[in-house]
């Protein structure tokens, strides 16, 4: 046996602002209707057990925020213009002044801000800036890979020392058959170490010639922006 | 015993003091409303400070046009939902999470220096009432344990409700009626095992 105003009755009963006469129409629904009656203790039963969570103390905390702490300074909750907006601001106004390409310089005629790019820089100043910049990165490609190079023979002679110690202390003495292993074994070693050392140059070149490529590109775009004023 | 809206002034003016028994005034109702809401103490404790931090933050726009219970529970129920969306987003909703969570609370959290020393016993067989009820609640949807705590703890009525959560009072009215009836079987079926 089921009723369709259940929901409905259970809900407005639970209401607690009912007026007088929406009671006395549900409790006279509830005279009449056994399983509205029977839900309705149900839902009363329900919420009453719910209703014996005893509140839990709060553990020990800091009440009071620093900022009210602070003697003799005035208080200020923050606002919109609070100082939180500050670092938002400034990389606001740098990132405009960057894509504005603003230029501030000083001049006889005083501090002058410009907007735009300089149309007075030549392709071959530029080319030479490229040159330049392209040798630096050479320079220190190749400082990296000495560097690298040197780490790479350090770390294989520490394993090598290693594996004849781990050889050694295994057959106890040093046949002519296990030296001649060993040596095959270093020497495979050593064309593996080579392949890696070829791919991590590639490596590394490929990502420096990228940032070259993308410094290349952005110098075209700013002397076809300078160009096009 | 000062009224809330002189306390506000006096903690605006900078009063720390005022603040502190603001604070202390409603504290174990915000910290109990969060410990329903988010089943352990640990995650209660936080949706605490972010509701009072919250409240401290806004505390100059309150006008006065609504008791101070009722704005500061707005907030607090909008930390709520924010922190479950959190948590949700970070997968923390399950229930070894919760049992971390538990696991990992300070037990020297607990002690609470500003009251009395309860009965252990009463102490006992609050916190495993207490444990009951959030072990039924957990077992609702967030959505059914947010409003079974906003009409049945907090005596909201279906209309409020349907204003605080931007949902027709009819759903939030279905919504209640089915989380009710899910705990009443709940709560049958703990009986017949027992």
């Amino acid at each position: 046996m089921t009723c369709h105003k259940t929901e409905f009755l259970i809900t407005e009963y639970l209401e607690a602002d009912l007026s007088g006469r929406q009671r006395s129409i549900l409790e006279q629904h509830l005279r009449e209707c056994a399983y509205c009656r029977q839900e309705l203790g149900a839902a009363q039963q329900t919420q009453a057990q719910l209703r014996t969570w005893q509140d839990e103390t709060v553990p020990h905390w800091n009440r009071v925020p620093e900022s009210l702490l602070k003697p003799g300074k005035p208080r200020r909750i923050s606002g919109f213009f609070g100082w939180q907006w500050a670092p938002l601001a400034v990389s606001f106004v740098l990132a405009l002044a960057v894509l504005t390409n603003v230029r501030i310089s000083n001049t006889s005629d005083g501090l002058v801000v410009a907007f735009g790019g300089d149309a007075g820089v030549s392709e071959a100043v530029l080319l030479e800036q490229m040159a330049r910049f392209e040798g630096q990165q050479r320079l220190q490609q190749e400082e990296r890979m000495q560097t690298l190079t040197v780490r790479m023979e350090q770390r294989q002679d520490a394993a090598n020392v290693q594996l004849i110690e781990s050889v050694v202390s295994q057959f106890g003495e040093t046949t002519s058959r296990s030296l001649e292993q060993v040596i095959a074994y270093f020497e495979e070693q050593r064309q593996q170490d080579l392949q890696v050392l070829q791919s991590s140059y590639q490596q590394l070149a490929d990502s420096d010639y990228q940032t070259i490529r993308s410094v290349q590109q952005l110098a075209t775009y700013v002397q076809y922006q300078a160009g096009s004023r | 015993m000062k009224q809330d809206e002189a306390l506000i002034g006096d903690a605006l003016s900078g009063s720390a003091r005022a603040w502190e028994v603001l604070v202390k005034r409603y504290e174990t109702r915000v910290y109990n409303f969060s410990l329903r809401l988010m089943g352990n103490q640990t995650d209660a404790f936080d949706l605490m400070q972010e509701v009072f931090l919250g409240v401290f933050r806004n505390l100059h726009r309150f006008r006065g046009e609504s008791l101070f219970t009722t704005w500061m529970f707005r907030i607090a129920h909008n930390k709520a939902v924010d922190m479950n969306r959190r948590r949700r987003l970070f997968n923390e909703h399950d229930l070894y999470a919760q049992q971390d969570a538990e696991d990992d609370a300070d037990p020297l959290d607990q002690l609470t220096a500003d009251l009395p020393l309860q009965d252990p016993a009463a102490v006992l067989s609050e916190q495993r009432s207490n444990r009951d009820i959030n072990r039924f609640l957990s077992a609702l949807s967030w959505d059914q344990r947010l409003i079974v705590e906003l009409k049945v703890f907090q005596s909201h009525t279906f209309d409020e409700i349907a204003e605080l959560q931007d949902i027709p009072a009819n759903t939030a009215k279905t919504r209640f009626y089915t989380a009710l009836k899910k705990l009443k079987d709940l709560m049958e079926q703990e009986h017949d095992m027992s």
